[in-house]
């Protein structure tokens, strides 16, 4: 049988490589599409992902399992690292051109079954919800805005986009609790 | 007060979208001890990975993978016994390394210092004998130039011009010649001999020339030589040099390049 995520942190916190290596070919190919979404290009992608997995190596010993799973872990590192990366990205380029989250954020989101005829025949737990949950989801989590920058691009009011948020969080808790 | 609109706040903050006052106030929250916004924070988490989770794997370029291996590697502590308490794996880890460290810097530095004072060695010795060498030369100039001194003292050392001759005829020379002690014979613009050859004085009293030595002369055409004294203190009536196999011979046999008059 496998060694669990968490008995492989753990043999990282002792100091053992090869458990990092099992590790990585487990959570790499998770987190990397993740981190793929939200930067865009694939070798600001590579630089994240490589910082999150060092991270991991270097904390591993303050990974504590009974606070979440070690995927939770890696991908909600992985998630804030490549938001960071965005943010930096759009504060450069707000210094010299044009806001860069239009062009990250404001693309129309395509058709759902659409994009998951792309990907082949999985559709995603995202693309499971009804298309204006789904919305807020991506702008808020793929696309690193506020909610305050939610109801501005929205053009909502602030306490809709809330529990808007809220409520597609709950119906996303529903659709993983019961995806197979 | 209602915990109501923390539920709302703990959605937002799992997603990263609160902001401003708010987020302020509900890290407050969160700070004070708050089980049901630690417990919805956990929960969205793990909804947030089961997304990305349900996204199709993508393998990430093999490069990644090798560059953290590579950065891995160094800080790498010892495998460890699974039963041992992890402190005394991190101690005796800790103690291992400072040792491999001490002992790895210890012989580096040996090796890099035996090495360096061995070069260093050999380029004093190298030094001490290039100065022994200048030291010995500038003996024998100084020793030439007294002995020169002295006989220019004597009112009996007399000065014959040398004039070139044949192959050489710009070189030039002076003997200082004393009756009794003999003398130096100093050349100039006389071209290196040819390999195997040497440039032989003579001296022409009333017979057949006496050989009188030997000398080279050094790349800018000059050259001294020292002349011993004839036997008899007989007066010398001429001087001559000419080019000859490099031992020297008994008679003169090659081209006569410099004579007195």
């Amino acid at each position: 049988m496998a060694t669990s995520g968490a008995e492989l942190v753990r043999q990282m916190a002792a100091g053992d490589r090869e458990a990092f290596t099992l590790f990585y070919d487990r959570y790499a190919p998770v987190v990397f599409p993740l981190i793929l979404r939200i930067v865009r290009e694939r070798a600001d992608a590579s630089d994240v992902l490589q910082e999150v997995f060092w991270e991991a190596w270097r904390t591993a010993d303050a990974y504590d399992p009974t606070r979440g799973s070690p995927e939770a872990w890696m991908v909600t590192r992985a998630r804030t690292r490549a938001i960071d990366r965005i943010r930096s990205t759009r504060r450069r380029s707000e210094m010299f051109v044009a806001p860069l989250d239009e062009a990250i954020a404001g693309q129309p989101a395509p058709d759902a079954a659409e994009r998951a005829e792309d990907r082949g025949t999985i559709r995603s737990a995202l693309d499971r919800l009804p298309g204006a949950q789904r919305e807020v989801i991506e702008l808020a989590y793929y696309a690193g805005l506020t909610q305050t920058e939610i109801a501005e691009r929205l053009k909502q009011p602030l306490g809709t986009v809330k529990t808007r948020i809220r409520l597609a969080l709950e119906r996303l808790r529903d659709v993983v609790r019961t995806s197979p | 007060m209602t915990h109501e609109p923390y539920d709302t706040q703990a959605a937002l903050y799992a997603l990263g979208a609160l902001d401003g006052e708010e987020r302020t106030e509900f890290e407050r929250h969160l700070a004070g001890g708050c089980a049901v916004c630690e417990a919805a924070l956990r929960a969205s988490a793990e909804t947030l990975a089961a997304m990305v989770r349900s996204r199709p794997p993508m393998v990430p370029p093999p490069e990644v993978k090798e560059a953290l291996l590579r950065r891995i590697a160094p800080t790498t502590p010892p495998r460890r016994a699974a039963a041992r308490p992890r402190t005394l794996v991190w101690a005796v880890g800790m103690l291992v390394a400072m040792i491999a460290a001490a002992a790895f810097t210890g012989a580096f530095v040996a090796a890099r210092y035996e090495g360096r004072l061995g070069q260093m060695a050999r380029e004093a010795a190298a030094l001490r004998e290039r100065v022994q060498r200048d030291e010995a030369a500038l003996r024998q100039q100084i020793a030439l130039y007294r002995s020169v001194v002295d006989l220019l003292r004597d009112p009996q050392t007399r000065i014959v011009t040398l004039h070139g001759l044949g192959p050489s005829p710009e070189a030039t020379g002076r003997i200082i010649w004393h009756p009794v002690n003999g003398g130096h014979v100093v050349v100039a613009n006389l071209p290196s001999a040819p390999a195997g050859k040497a440039y032989e004085l003579w001296t022409i009293a009333d017979a057949a020339p006496q050989p009188a030595g030997v000398f080279q002369v050094d790349a800018s055409g000059r050259g001294t030589h020292r002349i011993p004294p004839l036997e008899g203190g007989k007066p010398v009536k001429v001087f001559a040099v000419t080019l000859e196999p490099e031992g020297g011979v008994p008679a003169p046999t090659g081209p006569m390049v410099l004579a007195s008059k």
